[in-house]
């Protein structure tokens, strides 16, 4: 009764791994987690709604959410054509542009915040040749969308990478055989097959446009309203030693993050089963 | 005819993978593309579907030309080896998939898929996935989709690869039943043998990218032109032996075996005989033996394999030596004989290991090859020895599965008119030295079909250049060109040359020329070429053909030794810098000129 939950295993010490797991996720997440529930726990009620809606706080969410929803899905679409060059096609330079992926990973968020304002400053490379169009890049919304899709862009290419080399030739050779044209190959072939990956990607590059901090800062130009996202406002009101507002935002965040998460995921698991379920 | 195949070649980074295959596949007929891994036949499959584009020749379906018709629009079934069925649809939307594609009436597609899953024998199985099937299902699932549209042919690419032994006996028979149900046209492409044997109606043998031969089965394994079809299919011992107007020789025991072929050529020559395992007869002594005797031997394997028994017999005398192995194993001096012997057989007399046994062959098989096996001769042992190691010629003599002789004649440096003690066989090998012109004529005269000139540097060729002196050589050279591009990927073309200012009237009698020689190559030997037409001086034509590329080759064909010395002279003297055959029958035999065997 006491070992129903243990599984065969040939590596021993299953108490001493569950344990560790139990240990290492408390001290590193929950734990925090739950101070930061605490110290939002400090204040009355009253004052923790008025902090959540504070119509600078509700802009900010706005922004926040609605900007790495946007870079998550603009990653999506490009993420896929890149993974898809890179998988597909054979041509001098490709490990370097494989390479060139992974650099949002391991570039401080700082620099590339400021490269790319630096670029799309109205007087920048790119940003003057925008300026005469209308289009402000840098200080407007717009830079912020920029800026969480080349944070993001790393975590799409990296999901449907596999997967796409997953889709075997032979499955087009046989569609095409068959008498599919190419759009009618990308839509219920390939797409379905690597349609998980991409919501994988997708899920992931949208939670880290979410907590981005770094790079949005130096491109946003935080003017309160209109580009200032919440992670800003929460180190604002630490500026101010207002501990428990910021634990209130904090908190919110979290809440919201994991919902959509959630329901992301409860999306891919519920297409799981309509395919499953399609089987009966 | 369903599908009509016409000179097709694929090539990939400049050589061919499909060599110029041509083919013609009958209306429901089952066709089997036999061939070992890298032979090309998959590649050939992925032509007919369109899924391949072909660099040079054309493809016909029921009539129509679909050479540039996309794979999309050419109506082929294909099966694949790993099924590739979709794996995120029900076993019924694959199978709707193509009729969905076709915006058919939902009714219609339901229709049609039932009918399709009873013919492969799984009613009932629309609504699983792929993965919930086993490999036998999922592959019977493949076929009912690439059924579903009515196609005009359909392709399997080993499909059967990937499934066990008892499953793939049960598919075979599916599939079979299927075909005939359907009358489809049908091209099945495998490495096995058996599989060819148990499906197709007709078997192509394909190999190093050209179709060798095709046939129906107990033809090709009856009578096979080319070693490889030999032994590719169904284990063949390939014997050397010589032909003389009496019969078949075997080494140095005269053997009237009677030959089935007829006889023909002037003089005996040697020549690479098929005998089969189970056509070998043992027997306690010589007199027991109800057919011809060849040679002694002893029992030196012994495998029971239920309803046959296998074995290996060294033979010790007559043949022995005579059994073409390569050169590795050619060391030992003596044979191995292959010989399976049924249960009857086995009642009738008992053998056990080590037993000396009598061996009597009841049917054997000449190849209709001109080329047996190499001689490398040099005028001292080391230069012999040295040629014999070439690269190019160890690996002619590995694919054709022969040997290669080393020989000394001092006569060769010396060019004294002495004659060789005893003629020489199969082709002769030199090297390419100043006066290699002469040494030709020398090795010709002594008996000599063929000889084989190598420079040290040369590698295997991509082109061959074909060209013969005057009509009577046509038809050797063509034998012996057809036989040696069997063992090399290469193209060939024939070199038609006229002579320089000739009148605007020859100009069509020279074409003619050129598209006789090609049909003959085509029915004669299932030799494919190209064929170019040239103006000018013969032996400057060539050279100048020769001198454009590095990796060519040249087969020469002469009826006398004049033309040698005479019209390609400049050809010879001083030797090219690539490979170079000369072919060499002799119309009339002037006598004193040429040794026949004692």
């Amino acid at each position: 009764m006491k070992s129903s939950f243990r599984q065969p295993s040939i590596l021993p010490g299953f108490g001493l791994t569950l344990g560790f797991s139990t240990f290492f996720l408390c001290a590193i997440v929950l734990i925090p987690l739950a101070a930061l529930v605490m110290k939002t726990a400090t204040m009355g009620w009253q004052e923790f709604v008025k902090v959540l809606l504070d119509p600078r706080a509700l802009a900010s969410y706005r922004l926040s959410f609605g900007a790495s929803m946007l870079a998550a899905t603009l990653n999506s679409v490009f993420g896929f054509v890149i993974a898809w060059t890179l998988v597909r096609y054979e041509f001098p330079g490709r490990k370097f542009i494989d390479a060139l992926i992974d650099m949002p990973f391991a570039l401080p968020t700082a620099v590339s915040g400021i490269a790319l304002t630096a670029v799309f400053a109205e007087n920048g490379p790119i940003g003057q040749y925008l300026a005469p169009l209308g289009i402000k890049v840098a200080y407007t919304w717009i830079g912020i969308v920029v800026a969480l899709t080349l944070i993001g862009l790393p975590f799409v290419v990296r999901s449907i990478q596999p997967a796409l080399q997953e889709v075997q030739r032979d499955l087009e050779d046989a569609a095409e055989t068959l008498g599919a044209g190419r759009f009618y190959i990308f839509r219920r072939i390939i797409l379905p097959t690597v349609m998980p990956a991409l919501l994988t990607g997708f899920t992931l590059a949208f939670a880290r446009g979410v907590g981005e901090y770094g790079s949005v800062i130096f491109i946003a130009g935080n003017l309160p309203m209109k580009t200032e996202i919440t992670p800003l406002l929460i180190v604002i009101q630490l500026e101010q030693f207002e501990y428990a507002k910021a634990a209130a935002l904090g908190f919110v965040m979290l809440v919201m993050s994991f919902v959509m998460l959630m329901s992301i995921n409860l999306l891919q698991a519920w297409g799981r089963r309509r395919i499953v379920a399609a089987s009966r | 005819m369903s599908i009509t195949l016409d000179q097709v070649t694929k090539r990939y980074q400049g050589s061919p993978v499909v060599n110029d295959v041509s083919l013609d596949v009958a209306e429901g007929e089952f066709f089997v593309l036999l061939g070992p891994s890298g032979s090309g036949k998959s590649t050939l499959l992925r032509a007919i579907a369109g899924l391949t584009g072909v660099d040079h020749g054309r493809i016909t379906l029921h009539g129509h030309d679909v050479t540039h018709v996309s794979a999309r629009q050419r109506g082929v079934g294909l099966v694949f080896q790993n099924y590739a069925l979709f794996k995120h649809m029900t076993v019924g939307d694959n199978i709707e998939f193509a009729l969905r594609v076709r915006r058919t009436k939902a009714a219609d597609r339901r229709a049609r898929r039932k009918e399709l899953l009873r013919l492969v024998a799984l009613e009932g199985m629309d609504d699983r996935l792929p993965t919930q099937l086993s490999g036998g299902q999922q592959q019977r699932v493949a076929v009912a989709r690439a059924l579903a549209h009515k196609p005009q042919v359909l392709l399997l690419d080993e499909p059967f690869g990937a499934l066990d032994a008892k499953i793939r006996e049960e598919l075979r028979r599916t599939i079979r039943q299927v075909q005939r149900e359907l009358n489809i046209t049908t091209v099945l492409v495998t490495h096995d043998q058996e599989e060819a044997f148990a499906m197709a109606d007709r078997i192509g043998v394909m190999n190093l990218g050209r179709l060798l031969e095709a046939g129906r089965p107990a033809e090709l394994y009856a009578t096979p032109a080319t070693r490889f079809v030999a032994t590719f299919l169904g284990a063949a011992n390939l014997l050397l032996a010589r032909q003389t107007a009496q019969g078949i020789r075997f080494g140095a025991t005269p053997v009237n075996v009677r030959a089935v072929e007829k006889f023909d050529g002037a003089r005996e020559h040697e020549v690479v005989a098929v005998l089969r395992p189970e056509e070998v007869e043992l027997a306690p002594t010589r007199d027991n033996l109800r057919t011809n005797y060849i040679a002694h031997g002893a029992v030196e394997e012994l495998v029971f394999t239920g309803a046959m028994e296998r074995m290996r017999v060294r033979l010790n005398n007559g043949a022995a030596g005579a059994q073409i192995a390569t050169a590795s194993e050619a060391a030992s001096g003596t044979a191995l004989l292959e010989v399976t012997r049924t249960q009857h057989e086995q009642r009738g007399f008992p053998v056990t290991l080590g037993q000396s046994v009598a061996i009597g062959v009841r049917r054997i098989h000449v190849l209709p090859t001109p080329l047996s096996s190499y001689t490398s001769c040099g005028s001292d042992a080391s230069a012999a020895e040295q040629l014999a190691q070439h690269a190019f010629l160890s690996e002619l003599a590995s694919r054709m599965k022969t040997r290669i002789a080393t020989r000394v004649e001092p006569a060769l440096a010396t060019m004294t008119s002495d004659i060789a003690t005893t003629p020489i066989s199969g082709v002769a090998v030199v090297g390419a030295s100043a006066n290699a012109a002469a040494q030709i004529r020398w090795l010709l005269r002594n008996g000599a079909g063929e000889v084989l000139v190598l420079p040290a540097d040369s590698t295997p060729p991509q082109r061959v250049l074909i060209h013969w002196a005057d009509d009577e050589s046509r038809r050797p050279t063509l034998a012996v060109a057809a036989s040696l591009l069997r063992h090399v990927p290469a193209e060939a073309v024939y070199i038609g040359i006229m002579p320089e200012g000739v009148s605007d009237m020859q100009r069509p009698a020279g074409v003619r020329t050129l598209l006789d020689a090609r049909s003959e190559a085509q029915a004669v030997h299932g030799l494919e070429m190209r064929t170019e037409l040239r103006f000018g001086v013969a032996a400057d034509e060539l050279r100048r053909q020769l001198q454009d590329a590095s990796d060519q080759m040249l087969i020469l064909g002469v009826s006398s030794l004049d033309q040698l010395s005479g019209d390609f002279s400049s050809l010879l003297v001083p030797p090219p810098g690539c490979s170079l055959m000369v072919v060499y029958r002799p119309t009339d035999t002037p006598a004193g000129e040429l040794r026949t065997a004692p």
